[in-house]
């Protein structure tokens, strides 16, 4: 799209010139112009606890692709793995892309999903091929260039059979003084036995809408670690999913969630299972300080076709002011009669006086206790992040909020 | 003199209960004080309230060490004083490491007024030699360092952790709150040997507890009792095999003939 428009005065028309103009395949443009036909025709979803009340997007412009650092080591190419701008990819890999984008996370789910369907611009393609194992991370940075822009980014992981890999997604700007959207869409689809570990932050500056949705499709065998970590952004309505299609599938899925002053957070994580002798487990954690808002909106959903499925949800929360909220909301659906073991418990209090007492008779001043306390209440999701920098970065972004 | 711990008609409640009934007792500094008595009679709230616990109100009394009455204090200014307390039941505290707490615990006593806490925070290196020594004398696994505080700990690991906390942080003056509970033979053995090789001109250590076998272990110099919120009788270590060979009943039975 060309940088200077804003939403308002898009077209389905314009959105297929651009597309043409870009030189994008024709599927692509075809895509573009029904999401966007069913974005003009959505009202606003009903989504009762993200107040969106706020976000006007039709005087927003988008960035065009400009938002997109990634940051890897580039010898990795020649054990053929791909990561470039999804753009550039869809040269390269058109195939591919057609065959796996949008069948994650459905593009006219809603109005936004929609919104992200037509007017992508950013985003990244990561392709590990059969056979293929990268310990090193691989890292990609969306950020958001100015107020009164929006960006729609788009990650696109495919491992294929017996590959493994490390990912970081990154979302990260400075304050935003006026409002600013994003709303990205994450797919991560992984063939059989292979291995991801996929590390999303959400660490935007004030006044930042964030608008996005994430699914993890596994294959026979396939196993995902993921943490999700959110702590910037005015509002976040993130919508995950990890879909345990394959048998013998598992995945381990940390959340950390901070939201102080007046932010609203609100994460939507549900595990999908599908295949057989799946195992699943998600454990998400909860701060809230101030007058903030969160809400961890968990599902475990066991379809008919399943047999045999091992899962446990759990949430935990930690006031540190009393004007802060969190709801916590697990729901378990099981539609047959094979289940091996299911669970989910969901935990909420203030920061503990005994705990903080017997750190204070070791000289530790409160606020020192307390901030020890928080910190080792995120540990078991910051220590699976791979980068020693970004780890120390994001613990300094969590000390700073308590 | 000021590693004394003088503590003068206190009194002390819990919500509406009065538990502390104007307690009279001095631990000289270089010495061990055993305090006995039956459960109940306030030894344990005795213990929080020299260590700060916000729960308890003291309603009357003193208590002096270094110099000033302590009684204003928070927790951790008493801690950096040099008091200590051994806790009955330690806290676990899920995600932090026992090395990292033991680091911010001592960075907090060498923290000075005005000054850059970088500047005074212990050397990684010297700090880890000290844990690596303190850990062996006290028979613990090097892994220990890395395991959350207190989670899931034995009985003996706790209290082994508590006498590893009072040998890194050097206090003048330790409260150990019925340290032998839920300990084994040899665990007691550990924890003891821990204290005894602290003790010393340096150490004034208050020694709770309910049973006289700790105090095989670990000798006193002084021994009184504790019954309903006072001190009751004040003696030397005959005392405790006393109580140990006798109960507490003669000397309720004393008291209430005497008043």
């Amino acid at each position: 799209m060309k940088q200077s428009i804003t939403l308002k005065d898009l077209t389905a028309d314009l959105i297929v010139e651009q597309a043409h103009a870009e030189q994008e395949p024709g599927w692509l443009a075809e895509r573009r112009h029904e999401a966007w036909t069913f974005f003009a025709q959505s009202g606003p979803p009903e989504w009762r606890r993200t107040d969106l009340s706020g976000l006007a997007p039709d005087a927003l412009t988008l960035s065009g692709s400009v938002g997109t650092e990634l940051i890897w080591d580039a010898s990795l190419a020649d054990q053929g793995i791909v990561f470039k701008p999804l753009r550039q990819a869809l040269n390269s890999h058109e195939e591919l892309i057609k065959a796996h984008m949008d069948t994650a996370v459905a593009p006219l789910d809603h109005k936004f999903s929609a919104l992200r369907a037509a007017l992508w611009t950013d985003g990244v393609l990561l392709y590990v091929p059969k056979n293929v194992a990268v310990d090193t991370p691989i890292h990609v940075r969306y950020t958001l260039p100015a107020d009164h822009h929006m960006i729609m980014p788009r990650t696109l992981v495919i491992l294929e059979a017996n590959a493994s890999a490390t990912v970081i997604e990154e979302f990260v700007s400075a304050d935003r003084s006026e409002q600013a959207l994003a709303a990205p869409v994450t797919e991560l689809i992984t063939g059989p036995n292979s291995t991801l570990r996929f590390i999303s932050v959400q660490q935007w500056g004030d006044g930042v809408y964030h608008i996005g949705g994430q699914k993890a499709v596994l294959g026979n065998n396939a196993s995902l670690e993921w943490t999700s970590l959110a702590l910037g952004a005015k509002v976040q309505h993130i919508e995950a999913e990890t879909t345990l299609k394959g048998n013998g599938s598992r995945v381990n899925w940390l959340g950390a969630t901070f939201a102080n002053g007046s932010q609203v957070l609100v994460t939507a994580p549900w595990l999908r299972h599908i295949g057989h002798n799946a195992e699943s487990f998600m454990q998400f954690k909860t701060v809230v300080n101030d007058t903030a808002y969160s809400v961890f909106d968990g599902m475990i959903k066991i379809e008919h076709e399943s047999t045999a499925t091992s899962t446990r949800l759990e949430e935990h929360a930690l006031h540190l002011k009393p004007g802060a909220r969190n709801d916590s909301i697990p729901g378990l659906k099981i539609d047959t009669n094979s289940v091996l073991k299911g669970g989910h418990a969901s935990t909420s209090g203030d920061v503990d006086d005994e705990q903080l007492f017997y750190m204070q008779t070791r000289g530790l001043s409160k606020n020192e206790a307390r901030r020890m306390i928080v910190m080792g209440f995120f540990s078991p999701a910051l220590d699976t992040i791979p980068v020693e920098a970004l780890r120390h970065q994001l613990e300094a972004v969590i000390e700073a909020k308590i | 003199m000021s590693n004394d711990l003088v503590i003068k008609d206190l009194c002390a409640n819990i919500g509406d209960n009065e538990i502390l009934k104007g307690v009279n007792l001095t631990i000289r500094g270089g010495t061990i004080h055993a305090i006995m008595g039956p459960n109940g009679s306030g030894k344990s709230t005795l213990a929080h309230v020299i260590a700060g616990h916000p729960d308890y109100e003291v309603t009357a009394g003193e208590i002096w060490y270094g110099g000033q009455n302590i009684l204003e204090l928070e927790a951790d200014e008493r801690s950096k004083l040099g008091l200590f307390l051994a806790f009955q039941y330690p806290v676990a505290v899920p995600g932090v490491t026992v090395a990292n707490f033991l680091r911010a615990a001592i960075n907090a006593h060498r923290a000075e007024e005005g000054k850059d806490p970088k500047a005074t925070a212990i050397p990684m290196a010297e700090f880890r030699k000290m844990l690596r020594e303190g850990m062996k004398t006290l028979e613990m696994d090097e892994g220990f360092a890395r395991r959350y505080l207190n989670e899931g700990f034995s009985g003996g690991e706790k209290k082994r952790l508590e006498i590893l906390q009072m040998t890194m942080l050097k206090p003048g003056m330790v409260v150990m709150d019925e340290t032998d509970s839920g300990l084994d033979i040899d665990a007691l053995r550990i924890v003891a040997e821990g204290v005894n090789r602290l003790a010393g001109p340096e150490l004034g250590a208050l020694v709770i507890t309910h049973y006289q076998r700790l105090l095989n272990y670990i000798k006193p110099n002084f021994v009184s009792v504790m019954m309903d919120g006072r001190i009751v009788r004040d003696g030397g270590p005959e005392l405790a095999l006393e109580l140990e060979e006798k109960g507490y009943d003669w000397l309720r039975e004393e008291l209430a003939g005497a008043a």
